[in-house]
């Protein structure tokens, strides 16, 4: 009999367990997000996504070398290589986009992948994300004795992997392996080297200072040539629906391609001021109620 | 004590049809500052309505908000919920006083409990409508306002147009008899 009684107050026992719900996440393998601010970071591509149906419009300039001093107001006086940039997010994993600078007038076209993001949960410890495309150089070329080069002569590529991992809500870093290969690489070009490879490293760091903004911080040593590495340093404002970045770099150049080939000056006298601007529009329905 | 055990599976079964449960309420939140009116949603509202036992429990995973921009979604979420900290809101208390509820009537409803959201707590008092529908189910309808510095969540100068400091949150759930 004591064991039926014993059923009995089991078979009501749960009724008192229910006094809370036990709390579930609905997705255990929520993504860390905003690993960068935005998908560039200084110069380099970043594995921050975009989320389908949205546009990333980036103006980007790069001014004169502040050596001239205030006699060129440190380099603005040089005028600027400005480069416009539309990158629209086809999925949450795939992105291309469309670009022109206005050093060597390049029209690039290049697509970025992101493969896995890093969890929250440390199921995935960093986010991988692929990118690359081509160019080519529009200038005019005819006064040349040997004439203007062809369109493949003016073409150039890159490829990059980007790893990053968000180490801590304030600190971010990625790894960038890159390449980019010129099958022309002439004199007249506004690059230094004049190898049709080159290899590189690209590193960048991610320092939140106050809720919205951080310092940037990026070093991109060439493999396979003697360039001068590439090295910025810079303040990343978020603002809403924008993201602004001002910086101090060595090259001028604001593609992937002419990053990597165009040389760069010394730290410090031949920094140049450079002044992004990212701006995120959404495209897709609004969702109400 | 046959009939000590009936009445136990007649209390249980009593009780049981007291317990109404959802996991897919729906919560929906309006930020409305001088330069921009926007709302966020979730259909993943989870709670629990114990008439026999008068508690109340609701919770939502933060994560599944959405306001309609996918870059402000993310910095709802690090930046001012800070939902890899805190990823629940959540409400726990009990009705002042118990309705008696008939099918199709409506009645009102006054909570008292404590809600959790960053991790602060507060007492809160929320005013709702409490209607059983012809299926046997549940339905609440419930709003109420919190102001975000109650919860340690600064809205920026820089921003203070555009996200409003009172957040109206509003509630709509058909709770299921467990």
């Amino acid at each position: 009999m004591n064991r039926l009684i014993l059923i009995s107050l089991l078979a009501i026992f749960p009724l008192s367990l229910y006094a809370q719900l036990e709390r579930k996440l609905e997705n255990e393998n929520q993504a860390v997000e905003l690993v960068f601010h935005s998908p560039r970071h200084i110069n380099l591509l970043t594995v921050e996504p975009l989320s389908k149906k949205t546009l990333h419009f980036a103006i980007m300039h790069t001014f004169g070398t502040l050596d001239g001093g205030i006699q060129n107001l440190f380099g603005l006086d040089n005028g600027a290589n400005i480069q416009f940039s539309f990158e629209f997010a086809l999925s949450d994993k795939f992105s291309l986009a469309a670009s022109r600078s206005s050093q060597d007038k390049v029209y690039s076209v290049f697509g970025r992948y992101h493969i896995f993001q890093q969890t929250q949960n440390g199921d995935k410890p960093f986010s991988l994300s692929l990118a690359g495309g081509g160019g080519v150089n529009t200038s005019k070329y005819n006064f040349l004795p040997e004439g203007a080069p062809n369109f493949s002569e003016r073409m150039s590529y890159f490829g990059q992997v980007m790893l990053a991992r968000k180490f801590t809500p304030k600190f971010s870093f990625q790894l960038t392996p890159m390449l980019a290969y010129f099958t022309d690489p002439r004199e007249i070009y506004q690059i230094e080297g004049t190898e049709n490879l080159y290899l590189s490293l690209g590193f960048s760091g991610k320092l939140k200072i106050t809720d919205r903004s951080s310092l940037a911080l990026q070093f991109i040593p060439n493999l396979n040539t003697d360039l001068r590495s590439n090295f910025g340093i810079g303040w990343d404002v978020e603002a809403g629906g924008h993201v602004f970045q001002m910086y101090f770099v060595t090259s001028q150049a604001l593609n992937e391609q002419y990053l990597l080939a165009g040389g760069n000056g010394t730290i410090g006298d031949e920094f140049r001021l450079g002044f992004n601007v990212n701006r995120i529009f959404s495209t897709g329905k609004k969702k109400n109620k | 004590m046959k009939w000590l055990i009936l009445f136990f599976v007649f209390f249980t079964r009593v009780g049981a049809a007291q317990t109404f449960q959802t996991e897919s309420g729906n919560v929906n939140f309006l930020s409305k500052a001088p330069l921009s009116e926007f709302n966020g949603v979730s259909n993943k509202l989870h709670g629990l309505i114990d008439l026999s036992q008068n508690v109340l429990d609701f919770y939502i995973d933060l994560n599944t908000l959405e306001t309609g921009i996918g870059l402000r979604d993310k910095h709802m979420r690090d930046n001012y919920l800070e939902t890899k900290k805190y990823p629940f809101a959540e409400l726990t208390g009990k009705m002042t006083s118990i309705p008696s509820l008939t099918t199709g009537s409506k009645s009102i409803v006054v909570a008292v409990g404590k809600f959790k959201m960053h991790g602060v707590d507060k007492e809160i008092e929320v005013r709702g409508t409490l209607s059983k529908i012809s299926s046997g189910e549940l339905e609440l309808v419930a709003d109420f306002e919190i102001l975000l510095s109650d919860y340690d969540i600064p809205v920026p100068k820089l921003v203070f147009y555009e996200l409003a400091e009172k957040q109206v949150i509003s509630i709509k759930a058909i709770l299921k008899p467990k």
